[in-house]
């Protein structure tokens, strides 16, 4: 116990916060992690903001262009679709099935396959070789085709979707985890502890998470951005979120039907992927730039 | 060679094995009767019932059913499509070499452009170039492949009108099934319009294989500039520094030689990664291929075809997975000890 | 090592040479004359067969029906008269009850990879084509399910005691009694004659179940090849009894998806495309036209008499009360509909301008779930139709609309939609609850409306998928049927439409216009009054050697096709 006071007096920076600093002096990134913020407070209080409800339209205001069109009203800025559903409040709301649900199944998987691997990385022998090529088999397919290949057993939808990608995404974070763990158990540090007589358990949890939480949260970028793409895509093929969900692969292929005379209806959500896979991958390749810089240091 | 040949061979058969495993699992896992998801036949009477129930050993324990199950694959049944009632194998013939068609094309374009950009970015790393080229990729990489398409088909087929939009061909043209890649077919045909409809062929894939082409290219950028960089680095182009080549030569003689042999090793993978992209490409394109079916038979909960869509997809991926780790260790001795390629 | 790079040169050599061909390929004059001499039609959906016998499916109609085959008589010019087609004449006795054609002596079956005729359409074919329909012991008669979903709903094996062949070119139906729809039925795509002479050959090989695979008729056009979802290619028949067709090849291009289809007119890959969507863009380029027909039609919202809780009349008109049809009008048909008071349309001459129409009152609806019991509301499922009909441009917006109409009174919908063929398979099976469905009149016969839509018989088999079966409703169709006094037809076919109104089987919606888009270079009528579409008459004329002062410069560059 009163060695760990020592530990704490250090006068250097955790990992993570020398992460954070060097993170924070690369504009790119921060303009990246910025957007993400943005999509997160959007994906939560988007029932709150959006100025319309995204089921209920407005028969009145059908395929109105966006505001800054001639045809356009103020009062609906992104125009409205065929029902008259405000786009706007559509995508907000889309938010939150979209970006919202990516970030809640890549969270969900990263703990479950955080659990896994760090447990299978204690394990040898047999049960970890069969683990490792089981791992190999399953990551290399695609995770869009698994997701696929779950729908069509579980059915279309978007609840089905959200399950059918998180199991999908558990292999990577187990795969990453039982890496980063064996990798940390070989160095000195986890000696000195072991030498302590702490536990594997304690270990884990004191000294090696620590240190191999920025390679997860980097890991997790990959997965959301793809977690994005493929809830998207699966809803613009049908398979995912059904009518009348505001998810944005749906409203984009909603409006594929009237593509050539309310382009907007297709260019938005596009528009709306676009900028959260994009943002999403700002702050991935933002972590790994620190990351890189770090250990260079 | 010998071991690695061994290796990966029993290495395909456990595949194999486990993926014909999950496909005839698949049938109980579907709702509906087991029989009939099987075989297919929504119609049956019960005398048919009766007497497919005994082709698939139905009343014998789960393992004489698996092995009932593997007898009709490997004698090239499927059952029959739920909703056509035609012969699932068939369809399959018909639709798999449009889909490796377009597969393939998307893939040497991907390398094409995707393997040079990422070594001139390597070659001039941290500069303008470098940075534009990385930018690109993420775009690329971000872009949902769907919404890409679409918008290729407003600017290059209705906007401009240079490319169309649609199918594999013109459906003027006549051309007989043989392989079923179009190329091939038409250069077997004996019509009098062989070669415009070989042009219109190759104008009709342009469009469909560079929109599949992008995300797996921008991942050859990464993957070209990651492994350029490493080959740069190495002590034998010092080396060859040393001994005074230069630069061109160390590029061409050395570098992109050893570059080239890392990334082919993600080929495989690759290929994985984009024939899934190709599987939504051909719902925009209406490519007549095996993505655009096998996701129409989902719509229509057509179990037989799900379930024999799929392994007979993933059996092809995974051939081809094969395939690329034979060539890299064809061309690197190194591989070809006790690592995994994978 | 230099070898490596070597080795990429062919590679992009070759694409080199791809690209160039590419754009040689367009200029040359062969390929102008290819495209010429064919259509290509963007058609909404597959075939069920090859048969129009067997199906009452528009799609099917449309693709077969009038391509390749003929029927006795058909319906000509402006006024619906019935002329000769098969039949050069007919004669009906006073009573109605015998009908005698005199046939053609100069048409010839199609002449194909698979049948090649030996002599000329006679009486044989003719007694072949019905009794198939008729006679339950042919030896055709159950080939492809046995069901004849037109006829039987016409109840067409009652009513004809038998076909007798007089000699080789006349041929009499007698009747068990008065029909006045009788000629009407025949003249319709599904009284189609089939060869004999092509039956007996499959009979002999055992195949008999091709017949409705690998057609055989005596339309313009014969069927060179068809791959289920993707296309049916025609060839001219070059030996037909009238002046042959213009075009000499015709092509389905098989795309369900509206806009795809629409993106292949826009891209000129097709020249004549179904059921257009987006009719101001069509109307803005000057290189399309929109062509558009008044046809007898309803689009309806059917509810499953037979399922809970739309075995209760209340509900049914509950629902009903709770829709605002006029909304549905404005945004489905973009206002280019009128609204349905009952089944039948205005143009009909049975139509009653006089009969009720159940309105948009949602309170009341509300309170006549109160009295069925559902004072809760419950949750039902919508199918809608996955295709575009000229009755239903967009079912599945309809019952998004409807969803939300239904959601003010407490009732929760779920929409419902499969393929095509899926759709209409299940739909008959009754595992749905209410649908969004439509007719389009095969004949001007009012009866058309009622009897295959909404009988008893057709409940059975046939297309009533609301299996909604009214003893008095029937009865009153069938003293319509007995008499030729128009006016009392009339009276008896109002009476029938107040049933409807009182029982709400159904919900009629609109009566809507079809439509069709094509190229400006595409000539001639496609599009007609009843049944299906026909490309007897089309032509092509070559715009690129005769560029029309019309086109936008933007637009006059190199045809992509």
């Amino acid at each position: 116990m009163a060695r760990e006071k020592i530990y704490l007096e250090e006068v250097f920076p955790s990992p993570f916060m020398q992460l954070w600093g060097i993170f924070r002096k690369t504009p790119v990134a921060m303009v990246g992690f910025c957007c993400f913020i943005f999509l997160i407070l959007l994906a939560i209080f988007a029932p709150i903001i959006a100025p319309y409800s995204p089921v209920d339209g407005n028969l009145q205001m059908i395929l109105l262009p966006p505001a800054w069109h001639v045809d356009g009203n103020v009062s609906y800025l992104l125009g409205t679709d065929e029902l008259g559903r405000d786009m706007l409040s559509r995508l907000m709301y889309g938010t939150s099935l979209t970006f919202g649900l990516s970030f809640i199944v890549v969270i969900f998987s990263l703990v479950i396959g955080v659990v896994i691997g760090s447990l299978s990385a204690l394990t040898h022998g047999i049960k970890s070789s069969f683990l490792n090529h089981f791992l190999d088999v399953v990551l290399s397919i695609p995770s869009l085709l698994l997701a696929i290949i779950i729908v069509a057993i579980l059915g279309p939808g978007i609840s089905n979707t959200v399950w059918a990608i998180a199991i999908v995404f558990i292999p990577q974070f187990i795969h990453i985890t039982r890496y980063a763990v064996k990798e940390e158990f070989r160095k000195d540090y986890v000696l000195a502890s072991r030498l302590d007589g702490a536990s594997n358990f304690r270990i884990l949890y004191y000294s090696v998470f620590p240190n191999i939480v920025e390679r997860l949260m980097s890991q997790a970028t990959l997965a959301q951005s793809a977690a994005i793409l493929d809830i998207a895509t699966l809803g613009f093929l049908g398979l995912g979120a059904q009518i009348p969900l505001p998810e944005w692969g749906a409203i984009l292929a909603n409006g594929l039907e009237r593509f050539y005379i309310a382009p907007w209806t297709v260019y938005l959500p596009g528009l709306a992927i676009l900028f959260a896979v994009v943002a999403t991958n700002l702050v991935g390749e933002g972590i790994r730039h620190a990351l890189k810089l770090r250990k260079e240091s | 060679m010998l071991t690695f040949t061994l290796r990966r061979i029993s290495l395909f058969i456990f595949t194999m094995l486990v993926l014909t495993l999950l496909s005839f699992s698949l049938s109980f896992l579907f709702p509906g009767d087991t029989v009939i998801n099987h075989s297919g036949q929504t119609n049956a009477t019960a005398a048919e019932l009766v007497e497919l129930k005994a082709s698939y050993q139905m009343d014998k324990n789960i393992v004489k059913q698996y092995g009932a199950y593997l007898g009709h694959i490997l004698n090239g049944d499927f059952g029959q499509s739920m909703a056509s009632q035609s012969p699932i194998n068939n369809e399959i013939i018909e639709l798999l070499p449009a889909t490796i068609e377009l597969s393939l094309v998307a893939l040497l374009i991907a390398m094409l452009v995707g393997i040079p950009l990422g070594f001139i970015a390597a070659i001039n790393h941290n500069k303008a170039s470098d940075n534009a080229i990385l930018s690109f990729a993420m775009i690329g990489y971000s872009i949902p492949v769907f919404w890409l398409g679409l918008l290729a088909i407003l600017v290059f087929s209705i906007t401009l009108g240079w490319l169309p939009s649609a199918g594999q061909i013109s459906l003027l043209f006549e051309i007989e099934f043989v392989t079923g890649i179009q190329f091939i077919d038409i250069l077997l045909s004996d019509s009098p319009y062989k070669w415009q409809a070989f042009s219109n062929a190759s104008a009709h894939i342009i469009l469909p294989a560079c929109v599949i082409a992008l995300a797996p290219a921008t991942i050859f950028i990464r993957l070209s500039r990651a492994a350029m960089i490493e080959v740069l680095a190495a002590s034998y182009i010092r080396a060859a520094r040393a001994k005074g080549l230069t630069f061109q030569q160390i590029i061409f003689r050395h570098a992109i030689r050893n570059a080239l042999i890392k990334i082919i090793r993600h080929v495989g993978l690759q290929f994985a990664n984009l024939v899934t992209i190709a599987m939504v490409t051909e719902v925009i394109f209406s490519w007549p291929g095996i993505g655009r079916w096998l996701i129409e038979s989902i719509f229509q909960r057509d179990y037989t075809a799900i379930q024999s869509g799929l392994l007979v997809l993933s059996c092809f991926i995974f051939i081809i997975h094969i395939l690329t780790d034979f060539i890299y260790a064809a061309l690197n001795p190194l591989a070809r000890g006790n690592k995994h390629g994978a | 090592m230099a070898v490596l790079t070597m080795n990429y040169r062919p590679v992009y050599l070759l694409v080199v040479i791809t690209i160039v061909s590419l754009l040689v390929g367009c200029d040359e004059g062969d390929k102008l004359s290819l495209s010429e001499r064919s259509v290509i039609y963007c058609s909404e959906g597959s075939p069920e067969t090859f048969n129009p016998q067997l199906s009452t499916s528009g799609t099917t109609t449309d693709a077969i029906s009038k391509q390749l085959y003929n029927s006795l008589i058909v319906y000509k010019g402006k006024d619906n008269t019935l002329g000769p087609s098969l039949a050069k004449d007919w004669h009906v006795t006073r009573d109605g009850k015998m009908i005698t054609f005199y046939l053609r002596q100069d048409v010839q079956f199609h002449q194909t990879g698979y049948f090649s005729p030996t002599r000329l359409f006679n009486a044989d074919d003719v007694l072949f084509s019905f009794n198939r329909i008729l006679d339950k012991e042919h030896s055709f008669h159950q080939v492809s399910g046995g069901q004849y979903p037109f006829f039987q709903s016409i109840k067409f094996s009652q009513l004809v005691n038998k076909v007798e062949k007089i000699n080789d070119f006349t041929v009499r139906f007698v009747l068990k009694r008065n029909d006045s729809s009788f000629l009407a039925n025949l003249a319709t795509d599904y009284a189609a004659i089939l060869s004999a002479e092509y039956g007996e050959k499959l009979l002999d090989a055992h195949t008999q179940h091709e017949i409705d695979i690998f057609p055989i008729g005596t339309g313009p056009f014969k069927l060179k090849d068809y791959r289920v979802g993707s296309l049916i290619r025609f060839y001219r028949h070059d030996f037909y009894w009238q002046e042959k067709a213009k075009i000499e090849q015709l092509v389905f291009d098989i795309s369900p998806s509206k806009t795809s289809r629409l993106t292949k007119l826009l891209a000129k890959e097709c020249d004549v495309s179904s059921y257009p969507i987006a009719h101001e863009k069509i109307a803005e380029r000057n290189d399309l036209e929109l062509r558009s027909i008044t046809s007898l039609n309803v689009g309806y919202f059917g509810f499953n008499t037979k399922k809970a809780p739309f075995d209760n009349k209340l509900v049914r008109q509950a629902i009903s009360l709770a829709i605002n049809k006029q909304a549905l009008i404005d945004t489905v048909y973009r206002s280019q509909a009128a609204r349905a008071r009952s089944i039948l349309p205005e143009t009909s001459w049975a139509y009653d301008p006089n009969t009720p129409e159940l309105g948009y009152d949602p309170v009341r609806a509300k309170s006549l779930l109160e009295v069925a019991g559902y004072a809760q509301g419950f949750t039902m499922d919508i199918w809608a139709m996955p295709l575009q009909r000229a009755y239903n441009p967009n079912a599945i917006t309809m019952a998004k609309l409807i969803q939300a109409d239904l959601k003010k009174i407490g009732v929760k919908v779920k929409i419902v939609s499969y393929e095509w063929s899926t759709f209409l398979r299940r739909l008959s099976l009754g595992e749905h609850q209410s649908f969004l469905l439509g007719w389009n009149a095969d004949n001007p016969e009012p009866d058309n409306f009622f009897t295959p839509m909404l009988s008893c018989s057709a409940s059975e088999k046939g297309n009533n998928r609301t299996f909604w079966c009214n003893k008095k409703f029937d009865l009153l169709l069938q003293k319509a049927l007995k008499t030729t006094n128009m006016n009392k037809r009339k009276v008896y076919y109002s009476q029938a439409m107040e049933i409807i109104n009182e029982e709400m089987p159904l919900l009629p919606i609109a009566h809507s216009k079809r439509f069709q888009a094509r190229g400006i270079n595409v000539e001639g009528d496609i599009l007609s009054t009843f049944g299906g579409i026909s490309f007897y008459q089309v032509s092509k004329k070559d715009l690129s050697s005769n560029p029309s002062p019309l086109d936008k410069p933007k637009h006059s560059k190199k045809v992509s096709k």
